[in-house]
């Protein structure tokens, strides 16, 4: 099965990048978080309700909104900002990209893994400039505000698609379509990727791949 | 494949639509509140927490859009609609945006599990709209207002969408849409791009009051004073009629949705525009015809004397300002020379002519109708050029054309006017010293010891024999 893909192109300053990733990330996560299930005895389940929350940007002019789980919020921070550091550091060129990707598993078989199976990945292709002065500042700041407004409407535009979603799983599937490790959120599966020198760099392959080996061996 | 929708199913989906309706509408209100929303997530969802979603169920928001809605599921011909709109604190309105939440009916899905998956998809609708609302431009504004500066306000009606009051190059959205057994669940949003708002509440700044300036019942000319209504309420009374007519626009636009922006009463002013021309045209030639009726308790600044009408230093012209004993007369010649060499100043000239009207009344209409009687001979002179006119009290004749001499007469008549200004002194007296120098009471011995030839002289004149 192909997953869908959407990718997104942003030029923005360096401090603005993990607000830019955030927002868009958070948007797609609300749309791909449901409440926590909980079981009865009789297999049957009632869902939770899903709180959100308004996010103001510091950089970019700009509000979002995300689900209401301060666990979710950390560990997507944890992830953009690890992003954001090799992005902005000395070695990297300025360009980047990360992905979040929300996938299924397949029940493993005897000693193999669970296969996973991405079916829809945002990619956030980021490249950075630098501004002199606070006038250039605060144009970019709008831009890019306006740059993002276009995004959200377009991951609304798509999230409303009858496309593809994985089926409401039984109580011992849960775990292969959602991710419950959060207390008060159940999102879809989902890992974040991210490579910092750029898309055609032979090195970003190469730590793709040892990313990928190692995430594989974690699992 | 179709398969069979049952009662039951068409109930819940009723159900589900009305209240995604119902949610829908407090995420777009609760949006433009201007304070950043937060709501908890909950483990266990209550009979409130529809698609699974905390959204707060605000009284009044939920009681309007009940009363809208009438009881009835949400309607395939019209939409229920929400108009966000900007009020600033003088009362000026803007429609910022409309919301539309409508059902095309031709459009049916008809796919088996429909239910389900109807009530989650709508779940991702209301995410979405939750996301839309954010980043649409009266976002920013809502967070902005003040009650000091300007309220979002909002409208929910049950009718086409009017988007023809989003001004130019407004845009819309489609935030969602939903095949549904009973058609297409279609959530869009139209909304303002040019934020200019036009101020439309004038009441109380000068462009009001000048409109009042041309008001046809002040003209003198029309002759249509009315004595029982001072100057002064003329003013309010104008106002008083653009402030009915703003309320009234106001009141149309907040609750007659068929309505566009209200018309502004500079619009209106401008209706009255050729009215408002006729009027000044009125008040020149009336000014200019009454040059010397400048009234006694008026104010004799008139600086709009059309410069072909001012009367020349004619001959005793200066014995008109000098009756008046105006302090003020050296102020009115530069006044008038300002006139000439600027005929421009006409439209605030009628303003202060407007001024000494107000205040004088009486002396005013009087003059009136001498001047229309006048107007005619004094048009008929009035193109022949004047090049000078005194500005001090020396009477000084330069280049003068009498209006009742012709050209080779006027110098005769001139020299004669000077002579009888300035006469000559006597012969005897030229030789005089000067006052300062003679001392008086030394003069007076002089005579008193001279008295008896005197009377010598003056008994010699009587005795002798009158040759005559």
């Amino acid at each position: 099965m192909n997953a869908r893909s959407q990718v997104f192109e942003l030029t923005v300053e360096g401090r603005q990048a993990d607000e830019a990733v955030a927002s868009i990330f958070h948007t797609v996560l609300l749309h791909r978080s449901l409440g926590k299930f909980f079981y009865n005895n009789e297999g049957s389940y009632s869902i939770g309700t899903l709180g959100y929350t308004d996010v103001d940007c510091d950089f970019i002019d700009l509000t979002y909104v995300c689900c209401s789980s301060a666990s979710l919020d950390e560990m997507l921070k944890k992830e953009i900002s690890c992003f954001s550091e090799q992005l902005r550091g000395n070695e990297g060129t300025g360009m980047g990209q990360i992905t979040l990707e929300f996938f299924q598993k397949k029940p493993s078989r005897w000693l193999f893994q669970p296969e996973c199976i991405p079916w829809e990945v945002w990619t956030v292709r980021l490249e950075l400039i630098t501004l002199n002065n606070e006038g250039q500042r605060q144009v970019c700041r709008e831009k890019v505000g306006e740059l993002l407004t276009d995004k959200i409407l377009y991951i609304t535009e798509v999230m409303n698609r009858h496309e593809y979603v994985p089926k409401m799983p039984s109580h011992s599937e849960l775990g292969l379509i959602f991710d419950s490790s959060f207390p008060d959120v159940q999102p879809y599966l989902f890992k974040v990727n991210y490579s910092v020198a750029g898309p055609a760099a032979g090195s970003s392959v190469g730590s793709s791949v040892k990313k990928l080996i190692r995430e594989t061996l974690l699992l | 494949m179709a398969m069979k929708f049952s009662n039951q199913d068409k109930k819940d989906l009723d159900k589900f639509i009305k209240f995604l309706a119902q949610k829908s509408v407090q995420l777009i209100v609760q949006s433009r509140l201007g304070e950043k929303v937060s709501t908890p997530c909950k483990p266990h969802s209550t009979g409130t927490d529809w698609f699974n979603l905390n959204i707060i169920d605000l009284p009044d928001v939920l009681f309007e859009t009940k009363r809208v809605l009438n009881g009835e599921v949400l309607s395939t011909c019209l939409p229920l609609c929400v108009e966000i709109s900007l009020r600033t604190a003088e009362g000026d309105q803007m429609v910022l945006e409309t919301w539309s939440f409508g059902i095309l009916p031709e459009r049916c899905d008809w796919s088996p599990r429909i239910v389900n998956t109807v009530y989650n998809r709508m779940t991702i609708m209301l995410k979405s709209l939750a996301s839309v609302t954010r980043v649409l431009p009266a976002y920013k504004l809502s967070r902005k207002q003040g009650e000091d500066t300007f309220v979002i306000c909002y409208r929910i009606y049950m009718d086409e969408p009017q988007i023809h009051c989003l001004g130019e190059g407004y845009k819309c959205v489609r935030v969602a849409q939903l095949y549904t057994p009973v058609g297409l669940l279609m959530l869009s949003v139209a909304y303002r791009t040019k934020m200019t708002i036009s101020p439309t509440h004038t009441d109380r700044d000068s462009i009001m009051l000048k409109s009042d300036h041309f008001n046809t019942n002040l003209s003198p000319k029309n002759g249509r004073y009315d004595d029982t209504r001072g100057p002064d309420n003329t003013v309010p009374s104008t106002l008083s009629v653009a402030k009915e007519g703003q309320l009234a626009c106001r009141n149309v636009t907040k609750l007659g949705p068929d309505n566009p922006v209200p018309s502004t009463p500079s619009l209106a002013k401008e209706g009255h525009l050729p009215c408002r021309y006729d009027t000044n045209e009125d008040k020149i030639t009336s000014l200019s015809d009454t040059m010397k009726k400048i009234g006694a308790f008026a104010d004799c600044k008139k600086k709009d004397f059309e410069s072909e009408l001012i009367i020349p230093n004619a001959p005793f012209s200066r014995l008109f300002t000098v009756s008046k004993a105006s302090p003020k007369s050296v102020e009115e010649n530069d006044l008038m020379e300002n006139a000439i060499n600027d005929c421009r100043t006409t439209v605030d000239s009628v303003e202060e002519t407007k001024e000494s009207e107000r205040l004088t009344e009486e002396p005013e209409i009087e003059p009136k109708t001498v001047s229309n009687g006048n107007s005619k001979q004094e048009r008929g002179s009035k193109l022949e050029a004047l090049t000078m006119v005194s500005t001090n009290d020396d009477f000084i004749m330069v280049d003068l054309r009498t209006p009742f001499g012709s050209v080779t007469e006027n110098s005769e008549l001139g020299r004669f006017y000077r002579e009888w200004q300035a006469a000559p002194p006597l012969q005897a007296f030229i030789d005089l010293p000067p006052l300062e120098e003679v001392d008086v009471s030394k003069q007076l011995e002089n005579f008193e010891t001279e008295a008896n030839e005197y009377n010598t002289v003056l008994q010699s004149l009587c005795q002798s024999p009158n040759n005559n």
